[in-house]
């Protein structure tokens, strides 16, 4: 990319974006391909954060990374080489001074920064790179916590900081975003480049076409007919009404209404931060709603996470490594850790039958294939795709008659993402009723009968044999699609 | 591995307090012959080190088993203060005349009760309003410190009124001791078998490991944090107030002002070089007792000031928290 330029970077949740940029920062060490910063190769053995910095990369992250108590000019001074060793407030408030002024950036000073709008924050932190010496300068997600008026405000900033010859380097979702601010977009797919175009000239649904992936690929799941559940009989899981607070505006639930009939997978597609999250802990009892109903069978469920559970409703948590297990308990504690602590096979009233346990999971362990086959293995120490393995083998057991898995295969391989979808058609073909939340649209679109997408806490109806560009396009058309961390 | 580490911090918490010890002009060999001979090297010393090794053992597994549901309490000093005032109130006042049958299990009941009561206060406070169980139990114990000074210039004072202590407990309250080893230490070795059984053997126990290990997967998986942290407290509570009660009914027979040194905080150290495990808090209880108790013949044989031994103590426990703690990750 060019002096002068604002360069956007697209691409869905885990295209390698943030890889990207942490290897520009020199967090992340690459294994090869070279990097050169004002047509001089930078040598990538020395290449780290210091270096980096050095070299005039500076970095805008999603969150606010200054320190809330301290004033903004002695945000912008912190840890500057040349604000000298000991502090000294004239000079730093000059600094500060001088430096807004230069840039014609528009930040309070005099006060402590958590005192400043997210739209201020985010141009004190611009200010900061920019003291230090950017000449390239990566914003992550900029617009994501702002308001649109801030959002607006924003380009021309942009704009002017290319003009006056810095490279900017916009990541972002939104594509009118970046056909209003970027002269090139470049797209990543999977960790490859899909390619760099003017995204001016380029209409929406060729970017959706780049960002989600050409071929159709193959659909295993949906292909088959659903299982016919008997005619008449309630739907295994539904809600109804469904209204949530969420950790941010845009993520709230707002009336969610669906069914989920037995021997039926319904698949809910969505980029993260659109109230997946709140959805996923609605359903497994640790959200209380604030209006609507939970049914299984027909039946409403209390609220909580033991009465769905004692109905039958099974979740494979999205954040496996902090929710779904515990990492310092051993795979047969982690096995029989699901709230039935009536299962008189290892809770008795006043004894954990940790035989039993252990017992039980060397069976469910070599029925799994879990790796290495040592019931009292703290999970903490099994790769990612044999913890969700210990999750599976958990959730699975029983045949729930509901299941809710949220990125089930979020950081498999692909031998093990094969074999956890497998288990989820298993399951299916069984007669569970399965609600497949997920942010992986191919994922989605293989396995689930249905598809619904989730965007901004409403769900929008997807059309019968929606391909990947379409239900990509209902996904990001929405203008303020937002994304979480 | 976990064993060898905590050996290797107390081993090396010693050699570095024999290094203060003659920095301070003394011979650190007399020191430690002193130390030794007057915690394991008689009779009379084992007597002393296992009457100190009794309440911390107590305490050691209140605090471990606490820390083993995620909670930090910092306040064994206060529960086991209140476990003696209870325990002093209902032997003294409510029912001195009781037979021993009676008054023996009221007395290290009540005391217990008691304790977990303001135990539970802390994790009550946690759970419903988020204030720190650090914070809670530190100044609760500056509330019990204070209850039982008014407690013995008030309604327990003795009657004849000249110290502010209470009466003695009458002999039916008094523990029965072998030599002078009141059956209360005896009890406390009993409790380390019962918290391991507690937290590896039973459904509450493994809940509270799940709890201490991971509050998010534990909610997931039905297990309040909250009424978990009120539990924990309640027991951690219990077994600091038990060994308060201890005290007043097989050590002093009174309850007056200044009844611990500082056992709740000793305690701190005491689980942690045991790495929260029940019955290594066993040696680990031990083995603080047997400094406690040699310090004083360390003070009487080798002529160490009292504040020189004190610095010894404080060198030990850093030391061997320092190195017993996993190094921090990241």
């Amino acid at each position: 990319m060019a002096a002068g330029e604002v360069h956007a970077l697209l691409g869905e949740n885990g295209a390698g974006k943030t890889t990207l940029m942490n290897v520009l920062l020199g967090l992340v060490r690459p294994d090869r391909g070279s990097l050169a910063l004002g047509g001089r190769p930078v040598d990538l053995r020395a290449w780290g954060p210091r270096a980096a910095r050095d070299a005039g990369v500076g970095m805008v992250h999603q969150h606010s990374t200054l320190v809330p108590a301290f004033r903004v000019e002695e945000n912008l001074a912190f840890g500057e080489p040349e604000a000298g060793r000991w502090y000294r407030p004239r000079a730093a408030r000059a600094r500060a001074e001088a430096l807004r002024e230069r840039f014609g950036l528009d930040v309070p000073l005099g006060i402590p920064a958590e005192l400043l709008s997210v739209g201020q924050q985010q141009r004190a932190e611009i200010l900061r790179a920019l003291g230090r010496g950017a000449r390239v300068l990566a914003l992550d997600e900029p617009t994501a916590a702002l308001t649109p008026g801030e959002a607006r405000a924003l380009f021309p900033v942009l704009r002017r900081l290319a003009a006056s010859g810095c490279a900017v380097i916009f990541i972002s979702h939104k594509l009118e975003e970046i056909r209003e601010v970027a002269d090139r977009v470049t797209v990543l797919r999977r960790g490859r480049s899909e390619g760099t175009v003017d995204p001016r000239a380029t209409d929406a649904r060729s970017l959706g076409r780049m960002m989600l992936g050409r071929d159709p690929g193959e659909r295993p799941g949906a292909a088959e007919a659903p299982a016919v559940p008997a005619p008449g009989a309630p739907p295994a899981l539904a809600v109804r009404g469904l209204r949530a607070p969420g950790l941010r505006e845009a993520s709230a639930l707002r009336d969610l209404s669906f069914e989920v009939a037995a021997g039926e997978i319904v698949g809910v597609a969505g980029i993260d931060g659109n109230g997946q999250r709140e959805l996923e802990e609605v359903l497994a009892g640790v959200r209380r709603p604030s209006a609507g109903r939970l049914e299984v069978d027909g039946r409403e469920v209390p609220f909580g996470t033991r009465a769905l559970r004692a109905r039958g409703v099974a979740h494979l948590s999205g954040d496996r490594a902090r929710a779904g297990l515990v990492g310092g308990m051993s795979i047969a504690e982690n096995l029989v850790l699901k709230g039935s602590y009536d299962d008189r096979r290892f809770f008795r009233t006043a004894r954990y039958r940790a035989g039993a346990a252990v017992e039980y999971a060397a069976r469910r362990i070599e029925a799994f294939g879990i790796v290495p086959p040592d019931p009292r293995r703290a999970v903490a120490l099994l790769s990612g795709g044999n913890a969700q393995k210990v999750a599976v083998a958990r959730e699975l057991e029983g045949a729930p008659r509901a299941l809710v898995a949220v990125n089930p295969t979020r950081g498999l391989d692909l031998g093990s993402t094969g074999f956890v979808h497998e288990q989820l058609l298993a399951l299916k073909a069984g007669g569970s009723a399965i609600l497949l939340i997920s942010t992986e649209l191919e994922e989605v679109l293989a396995l689930a009968g249905r598809v619904l997408a989730l965007v901004r806490g409403r769900l929008l109806p997807v059309p019968a044999g929606a391909d990947r560009e379409s239900l990509g396009a209902i996904l990001l058309g929405e203008p303020a699609a937002e994304t979480a961390a | 591995m976990t064993a060898l580490r905590s050996l290797a911090a107390a081993g090396a918490a010693l050699g570095l307090a024999g290094v203060v010890i003659a920095a301070l002009g003394f011979s650190p060999v007399d020191a430690l012959r002193a130390l030794v001979a007057g915690s394991l090297g008689s009779t009379a010393a084992w007597t002393a080190t296992l009457l100190k090794t009794g309440p911390l053992l107590l305490t050691g597994l209140s605090v471990a088993l606490a820390f083993r549901c995620g909670v930090w309490n910092i306040g064994a000093e206060g529960q086991l203060l209140a476990g003696a005032l209870a325990a002093t109130a209902l032997a003294t006042r409510v029912a001195p005349e009781a037979p021993a049958a009676l008054l023996l299990p009221l007395v290290a009941l009540g005391g217990a009760a008691a304790a977990a009561a303001l135990g539970a206060l802390a994790g009550l406070l946690r759970a419903t309003r988020g204030v720190s169980e650090v914070i809670s139990t530190i100044l609760l114990n500056f509330i019990a410190i204070q209850a039982v000074a008014w407690a013995v210039q008030g309604p327990l004072q003795e009657a004849s009124g000249a110290y502010p202590q209470s009466d003695a407990l009458p002999a039916a309250a008094r523990l029965p001791a072998l030599g002078r080893v009141h059956a209360g230490v005896w009890v406390a070795f009993a409790a380390a078998l019962a918290a391991a059984w507690l937290l590896f053997r039973t459904p509450l126990g493994f809940r509270l490991r799940a709890v201490g290990l991971s509050p998010l997967a534990a909610r997931f998986a039905g297990i309040s944090p909250e009424r978990h942290a009120v539990a924990a407290f309640a027991i951690a509570g219990a077994l600091a107030g038990a060994a308060g009660a201890f005290e007043v009914a097989g050590v002093t027979g009174r309850l007056y002002q200044g009844l611990s040194p500082g056992y709740g905080y000793t305690a701190i150290a005491v689980a942690l070089l045991a790495r929260l495990h029940p019955l290594a808090v066993v040696p680990s209880a031990l083995f603080f007792g047997a400094l406690e108790a040699g310090a004083g013949a360390m003070q009487r044989e080798a002529g160490i000031p009292s504040v020189a031994t004190q610095v010894v103590q404080g060198v030990v426990i850093l030391f061997s928290v320092g190195f017993a703690l996993p190094r921090k990750a990241g």
